[in-house]
């Protein structure tokens, strides 16, 4: 039984690494270098330095030996004063831990972790705006395409649709605004651009108005770069939670992902009342639709259960109000359309003859 | 020199109280690492476990690093993690623009590329297990690097599966032979020639217990039936719920728990090293007292217990090991195999034990 008691003696113990003999040795100290003793063996020289902590258990402490695989040399009982400060350093916690002691270290990580969760849940806001643009498009090509085959698309329909772009945006070029065949009170936007009205939110629309404050909010979204931060975040979150059980990463992950959407969707709102100002359209369509929907959410939650970085829209009586409280009385606001135009958009899925229709995430259905 | 070996050949020397202080340490600082000192906790843990393991008259010995787990993990979120965190966008977009058949081909391939890498990682893992230990200066090893055995893990899995799950004991008592056949310590390799027909019985109470419960659940309704008691027919449905609770909930578990100890049983003893040969002592009841035993001390320390099992699972195992036959020290010469520089990333990733 090696080892059960601290022995009260001084003793050293050796193995050579080459065979599992265990050698019964002396040390001999030559300056910086020592000699192995037994019986009439001497093995060695080794030096000091070459030697590194391996084990420490009651009593006992094991060294191995540079490049010598399973060299041990084990010291038992209470070390003789002058062997000590020749010896390599133990190690508890690790290196670092060591050496800065146990209770620096564990400020010192504190204060990192922080830091690294600000980097950590800021990068997405301060990295989206780096990349630069036509990798946004060439990535939302590669994902989007064409919906499916489910864009809606007429000549009037589409000249409609780019006038009330148009006045909306001051550079529409790098917009691509559509309405997309599917029965659903909802608008996307996804990378590259991509604004998606469905079909159900442009028939259920009372007036043009309204449809021009949802686009707004949307055209918000993709000029804060709003996609292409929801896009890094889910992929950063993946990869630095991987690391995590997923059950904590999955909580931590939806937890961001929320506040984030909250802070999102108020900027794209911002946004939407600029631009129905300097188009001198009314925010009060606008805001009557948001209550529609907000009745709606609560049976439907449209798609962004599906896709974390299409950006859905939760309403809230606060968003409205934000609406209405910009809204000018006093002020000739202009219909952002005219009759015909907005005629030719709500009728555009229907004359559209080689559209697909639906949303088939069920597989094989069209 | 030879040493006889009639007495128990592992030893476990250390208390719970000594293991606690350093698990306690350990979940605190993983916590204000954001989790990245597990690296080092696991080693420390190992450290201890290992130190205070005695085989024969020798305690053995751990010397993997945290750093060479750190930097395993760190490679596997490169080269695994964000591949497939940037194929799954490809799904999400395959499934948008209506393209299911890419959708299914590219979920399939991971799967399967998954799988393989669960096999490759149990190989791996042990491997790296091996090469880390010492004893009396004399590690072990492989010089397989483990991907052979991943297409194994593939095929020999489907195979256990096809005829109704027969073969499932076959396929587990054979990877674990394979496994085995390639890991050496020292100079002298394993041999691993465990029978899975040993397996059947155990096996088949376990695959049976399923029918039998159903037949009770029939046999419950046919009599009820029977006597004519229409008023019980709401008793007789939460009898068969009831019924289907304990048996999924209890006796499911408890069998699987003796086919696992028949399994590490019969695996254990096919296993032999030069003149060694070896046995695991435990009996279903001390597999199924030490899982009672996991279960009360997480859930009546509202979890915190959770961070002992190491220790309770390390004792069990070491407890319960036994060799016989006799260790030649001047045969016993080091291991030439060569090691990875890093540690078990990939079982890490995928959360599953080893051994």
């Amino acid at each position: 039984m090696a080892n059960e008691v601290v022995d009260p003696f001084f003793s050293v113990s050796h193995f050579d690494g080459k065979t599992a003999v265990r050698r019964k040795v002396e040390i001999q100290t030559i300056g910086k270098n020592f000699f192995l003793l037994e019986n009439e063996r001497r093995h060695g020289p080794f030096a000091f330095e070459y030697m590194h902590f391996v084990s420490q258990t009651k009593g006992n402490i094991s060294y191995g030996y540079e490049d010598i695989d399973g060299w041990r040399l084990t010291l038992s009982g209470p070390i003789p004063e002058d062997l000590k400060p020749l010896l390599p350093a133990t190690r508890t916690y690790g290196s670092l831990i060591d050496k800065l002691g146990l209770g620096k270290a564990s400020v010192a990580f504190i204060a990192a972790s922080a830091a690294a969760l600000a980097v950590i849940i800021t990068a997405p806001q301060w990295l989206a705006p780096i990349i630069p643009q036509s990798i946004e498009n060439n990535l939302g090509d590669a994902l989007v395409g064409d919906f499916g085959g489910r864009i809606c698309s007429t000549p009037e329909g589409k000249a409609a649709l780019s006038k009330l772009t148009n006045s909306l945006d001051a550079n529409p070029d790098d917009l691509q605004v559509e309405v997309v065949n599917i029965d659903m009170l909802n608008a996307v936007a996804l990378p590259g651009g991509k604004v998606f009205l469905f079909n159900g939110l442009i028939q259920q629309a009372e007036s043009v108005d309204e449809v021009a404050g949802v686009l707004g909010h949307e055209i918000g979204h993709v000029r804060e770069r709003h996609v292409m931060q929801g896009l890094l975040r889910q992929l950063g979150l993946s990869l630095i939670l991987g690391g995590l059980n997923e059950n904590v990463g999955g909580v931590f992950s939806s937890a961001l992902s929320n506040s984030y959407g909250r802070d999102a969707e108020r900027e794209a709102d911002s946004h939407s009342i600029e631009v129905l100002n300097e188009a001198n359209i009314s925010p009060i369509a606008t805001k009557g639709f948001f209550n529609k929907l907000s009745e709606m959410t609560n049976e439907e939650n449209g798609i962004s259960s599906v896709t974390s970085y299409m950006l859905s829209h939760p309403l809230s009586s606060e968003r409205a109000a934000k609406f209405d409280a910009s809204f000018d009385k006093e002020r000739d606001y202009r219909p952002a359309l005219t009759k015909d135009e907005w005629a030719a958009i709500t009728s555009m899925c229907a004359n559209d003859k080689d559209v697909k229709s639906g949303f088939g995430f069920d597989f094989g259905e069209e | 020199m030879t040493e006889d070996t009639k007495k128990s050949a592992f030893q476990f020397h250390g208390n719970w109280v000594d293991f606690f202080k350093i698990a306690i340490v350990n979940l605190l600082l993983s916590i204000i690492t954001l989790g990245i000192y597990r690296f080092w906790a696991t080693t420390r843990e190992r450290e201890y476990l290992w130190s205070e393991t005695e085989f024969i008259d020798e305690r053995i010995e751990w010397t993997g690093t945290g750093m060479e787990l750190f930097i395993g993990a760190i490679m596997v979120s490169i080269l695994l993690v964000l591949p497939i965190s940037i194929l799954s966008f490809v799904v999400q977009g395959a499934m948008i623009q209506d393209n299911p058949k890419l959708a299914i081909t590219i979920i399939i391939g991971l799967s399967l590329l998954i799988y393989y890498l669960i096999g490759v990682a149990y190989f791996r893992a042990l491997r790296y297990r091996l090469g880390r230990t010492y004893w009396r200066g004399i590690r072990g090893g492989s010089d397989e690097p483990g991907f052979k055995y991943g297409l194994s893990y593939i095929w020999k899995n489907v195979l256990g599966v096809i005829p109704i799950y027969l073969l499932v004991p076959w396929a587990m008592i054979s990877l674990w032979n394979e496994r085995w056949n390639h890991m050496s310590f020292g100079a002298h390799k394993f041999h691993s020639n465990a029978d899975w027909q040993d397996l059947m019985k155990r096996y088949m109470l376990f695959y049976l217990l399923p029918f039998l419960g159903v037949l009770a659940g029939i046999y419950i309704d046919i009599s009820s039936a029977a006597s004519g008691e229409i008023s019980t027919g709401e008793s007789t449905a939460l009898g068969a719920i009831g019924l289907l609770l304990i048996l999924f909930y209890i006796a499911l578990p408890l069998i699987a728990l003796m086919f696992y100890s028949k399994y590490f049983r019969v695996a254990v003893r096919g296993l032999r090293l030069h003149k060694l040969e070896f046995d695991f002592k435990a009996r279903s009841k001390d597999w199924i007292l030490l899982f009672i035993g996991n279960i009360a001390l997480v859930v009546f320390t509202l979890g915190l217990g959770y961070i002992m099992l190491p220790y309770r699972n390390w004792k069990f195992f070491v407890t319960h090991m036994e060799a016989y036959g006799e260790v030649n020290l001047d045969e016993l010469t080091q291991s030439e195999t060569t090691r990875s520089k890093h540690g078990e990333g990939l079982l890490d990733a995928f959360d599953v034990g080893a051994i």
